[in-house]
């Protein structure tokens, strides 16, 4: 067996180089980073000024937009995941819904720009319905919008797989024991795919905290971010110390995320 | 199965023109010779002779192709020997960890990516530009490579293995004519996933970045920022034609690759 | 007859970490030629052997020998044995063609080499015309047989089986039986077929050996098996059997269900308490009051080429009779039998005892 062995441990060196480099150091050094103020002192200074009120109601801000991206998408993106597996070309369709997300990001961000701005076809559709131009562009609602076009793909395919995986008898059992069809979606249906939702929520929530191009390019930047302070600290202000101490907190953020849409998955 | 409800029919038309929306219209307006990405004035092939004509741009998406090719390569390469290494550990509690600390990279949003390698390039010294985005790109696919391969290795039966030794082959041979063969279309997807994640990604090379070096991805972000400039949507437009290319590529050799598993599911 | 010996085991023992040992002590050597068949329920440890023998795997203690040279911690690779899979095992992403040649490639055999011989492995399988075929696309049987070929073409001394016909349906089954039977002749190599099925074991070995909780109960020829099962455990295993407890009054004198039997065992010790078997086969339906044991019909089943009727003795002994007379459920019957249908075993005898038993009461009977 000791051949086996060593062979196996040739197999983890790049591996563990790499896990130990970039995933463990980085950590590690965005902590120990955040406890240096702007003056490379060493302090807690920056926890301090976390817990002001500009600070925490930007996260809590960022927290709440979030959400409203995650119940939208999810919203939007349930029925058709549903209405997808219904379909008769289902894994094209789905194809096809994932192939935007394929397209550069902010190249469908820049679109918006063109389509929501003051000349766009949004307001010429506004004034024609007699509502009037407005502002559209660098308003919440804009950001909102855009964030949910962007996150939809990546809420629609794991819930999508969870109707795939779901045994169509379980269905028709649940209709054969007397199920209204909403009753069977509420009982059976829903719960059965909730692992899927979850794990939608994951991929939508946790980016969502953490956008910032689109908050440069669309809210103008009316929306802060958690991405986009961390952004604005590391790029533009240089001031390190608290945008790692930000960072912390959104890696805490995305533990607490990760372990709340645990789908109780592993290995096997 | 039940035809379609009209309402249902709606909603994912809808939904459908909504997500396709933004693309059409900057390829729409890539044909504009007012300029504006509003009021279609006449056709003109201007913009796309604009992208063609600067070296600038020319060599940005040079950049951007080396990039990718060369960090999906690499990650693949580590990504492999990564699933390998996590099939092959015995105790089940290493395993979940080296999975959990996988799924980390994973889950991270890219600012945080892109904050902490900016850090960590700093500590260790590496100069920003070429180099630390590669590093950065190549650091970011490996998860991914690895979760394209580890469920191909797991379904594969460990007799298999057995198989090849029992004939006479050595383990080295069993890696190139048994394992590697048979998690190919794993590899072939996580190369793929890899090299849409390096094209596509803009948040961790922003970071990290320096030194004049520039992808497609920073450099549109800096042109959008300044404005509406109908490059872009040429550039957009070529682009759009470029991943549709492949994507139906992939999904064609990709299908090519599960034909003998419907054979079983028909037997 | 040392030359004949292909493969022995000396004081095999197998323990994975902290579980209980899945083989415990085992000893045999095979010899060249023959056909045999490790038999048992799951968890015996036949499989166990024949990785062991394959070298996937390496014995706790005891040492392995292969016409006399030890390979215990020889890798497989390395040993002029091969395997035919249970799931067959083959490369999915190989054609038929390059499934079978996968050996010879290996051992960097020249192209037209390999070529000619894959051939003929496939001509000896009946496989011929389908190099080119996918494998997933293949039916149960037809991946049986490039999973032979792929074995034989590497023209092994010993080919080991591990529950190939598992797999298959129960008429595939016994067509293959027939072929591995006709394989093995052809061949004249030596085959260790592990199985579950003791009918498939009784139809095609040279020898079986019937294990339990990793150790041999009993090794022989089918019919030894059958006629002569040690223990309790192999009378149950191999074929139906009627097991009832009685006492041995004196050598060739049985007493069970409250009468004496004349029998044709011996080497007890007077009065010891043992346990008989009669096969059902064996047991002759008669009328009322006739015959040497009087039972009740409880239940009656047709089974095709005979009916097994299950009856009750006085003191609820169940017996199990194989006959082609219907009787009627509710009925006293009488059975008959004759000394040499009845067998009689010491309680939990090993083989090792049982072999024991016969020598000392030769040499008693030699003294005296």
């Amino acid at each position: 067996m000791r051949g086996r062995t060593r062979t196996r441990n040739i197999y983890l060196i790049p591996y563990m180089l790499w896990i130990v480099l970039f995933v463990i150091a980085p950590i590690v050094l965005i902590i120990y980073y955040s406890m240096f103020n702007i003056d490379g002192a060493w302090s807690l200074e920056n926890y301090k000024r976390f817990f002001t009120p500009v600070y925490l109601s930007m996260t809590l801000r960022s927290f709440w937009y979030a959400g409203l991206i995650t119940g939208f998408s999810l919203l939007i993106a349930y029925p058709t995941a549903y209405l997808l597996t219904k379909t008769e070309h289902k894994q094209l369709w789905l194809l096809l819904i994932i192939l935007p997300s394929w397209i550069n990001l902010l190249l469908k961000i820049y679109a918006f720009i063109g389509i929501l701005g003051f000349y766009g076809p949004v307001n010429s559709f506004l004034d024609i319905i007699g509502v009037g131009t407005r502002q559209i562009l660098f308003t919440d609602f804009s950001f909102i919008f855009v964030a949910v076009y962007i996150f939809i793909p990546y809420m629609i395919l794991p819930i999508f797989n969870a109707l795939e995986e779901l045994n169509p008898s379980l269905v028709a059992a649940a209709r054969d024991l007397g199920a209204s069809s909403w009753a069977t979606f509420r009982r059976v249906v829903f719960p059965l795919t909730f692992n899927g939702v979850k794990a939608g929520c994951r991929a939508v929530f946790i980016p969502a905290l953490s956008l910032f191009m689109i908050t440069r390019l669309i809210a103008g930047n009316r929306v802060i971010t958690l991405g986009t302070a961390i952004e604005q600290h590391f790029l533009v202000t240089q001031d390190w110390g608290m945008g790692s101490t930000i960072a912390v907190f959104l890696i805490i953020a995305m533990g607490l995320t990760m372990i709340l849409t645990e789908t109780g998955k592993k290995v096997n | 199965m039940k035809r379609m409800g009209r309402l249902s029919l709606i909603y994912l038309t809808i939904v459908f023109v909504i997500l396709y929306a933004p693309i059409f219209y900057l390829m729409y307006y890539s044909f504009n010779s007012a300029g504006t990405m509003h009021n279609f004035e006449s056709f003109t092939f201007d913009w796309y002779r604009e992208v063609f004509q600067d070296t600038r741009l020319f060599i940005i998406l040079l950049n951007t192709l080396v990039i990718a090719l060369l960090s999906s390569a690499i990650s693949t390469a580590i990504g492999v020997l990564g699933a390998l290494a996590i099939t092959r550990v015995k105790t089940k509690r290493f395993q979940n960890a080296l999975l959990t600390l996988n799924n980390v990279m994973i889950v991270s949003p890219d600012v945080i990516i892109g904050a902490s390698f900016l850090v960590l390039f700093a500590m260790i010294g590496i100069k920003l530009g070429f180099g630390s985005v590669l590093i950065s790109h190549i650091a970011f696919s490996v998860p991914i490579v690895v979760l394209m391969v580890l469920p191909n290795l797991e379904e594969m039966s460990p007799t298999l293995i057995d198989a090849a030794r029992d004939l006479g082959a050595s383990g080295w041979d069993v890696l190139t004519r048994v394992v590697i063969p048979y998690i190919s279309p794993g590899i072939f997807a996580g190369f793929f996933m890899a090299l849409t994640y390096s094209l596509d990604d803009f948040a961790v090379t922003f970071f990290v970045t320096g030194g004049g070096f520039s992808t497609l991805s920073v450099e549109i972000y800096s042109l959008a920022r300044r404005g509406i400039s109908l490059t872009i949507n040429a550039l957009s437009t070529l682009i759009f034609l470029a991943t549709l290319i492949l994507v139906i590529g992939y999904y064609f050799i990709s299908k090519q690759g599960a034909k003998p598993k419907e054979a079983e599911v028909r037997e | 007859m040392p030359e004949e010996t292909i493969i022995r085991f000396e004081n095999i023992t197998k323990q994975y970490d902290n579980d209980p040992p899945v083989l415990t002590d085992v000893s045999f050597e095979l010899e060249r030629g023959k056909f045999y068949t490790l038999l048992g329920p799951s968890g015996c440890g036949k499989t166990t052997i024949i990785r062991l023998i394959a070298g996937f795997v390496q014995p706790t203690t005891g040492a392995i020998y292969f016409d006399e040279q030890e390979i215990s911690n020889i890798p497989p690779d390395k040993r002029r044995v091969n395997t035919i899979f249970q799931d067959y095992a083959l490369f999915p992403h190989l054609n038929v063609f390059e499934n079978v040649a996968f050996g010879l490639r290996v051992k960097r055999m020249k192209p037209d080499m390999i070529k000619a011989k894959v051939r003929e492995a496939l001509r000896f399988v009946n496989l011929e015309g389908l190099e080119n075929r996918g494998i997933t696309g293949m039916s149960g049987g037809q991946q049986q047989r490039v999973a032979v070929a792929r074995a034989i073409v590497n023209e092994p001394e010993v080919l080991l089986l591990d529950e190939p016909l598992s797999a298959l349906d129960l008429k595939l089954r016994s067509e293959m039986q027939y072929e591995l039977r006709e394989l093995q002749k052809n061949l004249g190599i030596t085959f260790v077929f592990v199985t579950h099925d003791q009918e498939e074991a009784l139809a095609l070995s040279d020898e079986v050996f019937v294990l339990n909780s990793g150790v041999i109960q009993q090794r022989g020829t089918p019919n030894d098996i059958y006629d002569e099962p040690v223990n309790k455990f192999v009378a149950d295993f191999i074929g139906e059997s009627n097991i009832i407890p009685g006492i041995m009054i004196n050598d060739y004198l049985v007493e069970f269900v409250g009468n004496q039997f004349e029998c044709v065992d011996q080497g007890f010790y007077p009065n010891e308490p043992a346990e008989i078997v009669i096969r059902p086969e064996d047991l002759e339906i008669t009328g009322k009051d006739q015959g040497k044991l009087q039972v009740r019909v409880d239940s009656q089943l047709f089974r095709g080429v005979h009916y097994e009727i299950c009856c009750y003795d006085k003191d609820g002994n169940e017996w199990l009779v194989h006959s082609t007379r219907k009787v009627t459920v509710g009925d006293e019957i009488g059975l008959d039998f004759g000394p040499e249908d009845i067998h009689v075993m010491r309680l939990g005898e090993t083989e090792d005892e049982f072999d024991r038993r016969l020598e000392s009461y030769e040499e008693v009977r030699h003294a005296g």
